[in-house]
């Protein structure tokens, strides 16, 4: 799978750097378990942090602070240390199955796709809304297939990724692995592919804003 | 300055003590990665938001880090103080935002490079290191400010855009040019 639509450059930057949300960080880090471009950008980005810290200038502190934390590190050197478990990066040995939620969403959304229980929120879309949460907001939309969404545009920043079926916008044909990653230019209306529901995992910090009738009638329903 | 003057010995430098401790547990190497890196730690950890305290600890526990993993130092694949970055960002992330992490933030050393035969390799020489340093320094003023509350303060595109009073989409795409200069660097494709 070689995703064809990718995070902005300056959401990588912000990734390493630490300074995402959470849960945009969860999609963003969907996305890189499978998209080697992203990760490149990912190091790149986390030796531009390297190369940060290295240029720190801190001031002469407190000497007589720094020798004890000095010494104290040469006693902790004496220990014997045991050899930390080392977690091996790869694909996950454990459960890799089809049923296997991508890995950064276990902590919102548990690991098994046929344990997740789908709210129904509008005719042919299923939602599920991440109970933990710093702010933002994340959600697991299934949208049946060949359905429009309302056309709508966004406050803040919307980062979806796509994990099943495809839908099309202005923007393109988004497809499993590719992510949106959009501000709040865009305005846009996703349309699903025929033939399998279209499942995304979307993060928000801000709420959406629906122009129309229709989606004045939904944003209560779904609640965003 | 002196070539032994600490401020302007290089990656290929660190990478050198580095190599000693990971070989024969070089105590004398690894204090002096400790003296120069620990207070820099330190001073990130703080600018993140940590009490004084707690950026101490964490700043031990990740040069403790160092010592204990030492093994898996790889110098031709991975930059010291990009590992200790790493280190120290997913403390900060772990210990004091206590935010759920996967592996893709990972704080092995060189990790990235493991999982494919992409012939992508983030092997870097001195001359790369020093020519990412260039390009950070030469940053227009905007870019720099926005990269250093990104990576300092850790602020999202919106804080950012909130403090400035600058448009979001403004933000975003200044650091993204802000990157892709450095990126320049980073690939040694200039």
């Amino acid at each position: 799978m070689s995703p064809r639509h990718h995070l902005d450059e300056a959401t990588v930057l912000s990734f390493a750097a630490g300074a995402l949300s959470p849960e945009m960080a969860a999609v963003a880090a969907t996305h890189m378990e499978i998209c080697e471009l992203c990760r490149d950008h990912l190091s790149d980005a986390e030796r531009v942090g390297g190369a940060l810290l290295g240029q720190q200038q801190p001031v002469a502190a407190d000497t007589a602070r720094g020798a004890r934390l000095r010494e104290a590190m040469l006693d902790l050197l004496d220990e014997e240390i045991e050899a930390c478990p080392v977690e091996a990066y790869g694909p996950s040995t454990d459960a890799l199955t089809a049923d296997c939620l991508p890995r950064p969403l276990h902590p919102y959304f548990g690991r098994s796709w046929r344990a997740l229980r789908w709210r129904w929120m509008a005719p042919g879309v299923h939602m599920i809304r991440a109970a933990r949460g710093s702010g933002d907001t994340l959600i697991l939309l299934k949208i049946a297939p060949g359905k429009s969404m309302p056309m709508h545009s966004h406050q803040g920043t919307e980062l979806t990724q796509i994990l099943q079926g495809a839908y099309n916008d202005a923007l393109g044909h988004y497809a499993p692995g590719d992510v949106a990653d959009l501000g709040n230019e865009i305005e846009h209306q996703p349309i699903t592919a025929p033939g399998v529901p279209c499942v995304c995992v979307a993060a928000l910090d801000a709420p959406l804003r629906f122009p129309g009738w229709l989606a004045r009638k939904l944003q209560p329903l779904v609640g965003l | 300055m002196s070539s032994s003057d600490p401020q302007v010995r290089g990656a290929d430098y660190w990478s050198a003590q580095m190599a000693a401790v990971a070989l024969r547990r070089d105590r004398d190497c690894f204090m002096r990665i400790y003296d120069h890196f620990a207070p820099r730690v330190r001073l990130y950890l703080k600018g993140l938001g940590s009490p004084e305290a707690v950026a101490e600890e964490l700043a031990q526990e990740a040069l403790l880090r160092l010592w204990q993993r030492a093994g898996l130092y790889d110098a031709t694949c991975s930059n010291l103080s990009t590992w200790l970055f790493r280190i120290a960002r997913n403390l900060h992330i772990d210990r004091v935002r206590r935010e759920p992490r996967w592996v893709p933030m990972d704080d092995e050393p060189g990790w990235l490079d493991k999982d494919d035969g992409s012939g992508f390799s983030s092997a870097e020489s001195h001359a790369d290191q020093v020519d990412l340093q260039h390009r950070i320094e030469r940053l227009p003023a905007v870019q720099a400010r926005l990269i250093r509350m990104s990576y300092f303060e850790a602020k999202s595109h919106q804080e950012i855009a909130d403090e400035l009073g600058m448009p979001l989409g403004t933000v975003k795409s200044s650091l993204r040019r802000a990157f892709q200069r450095l990126q320049l660097g980073v690939r040694g494709q200039a």
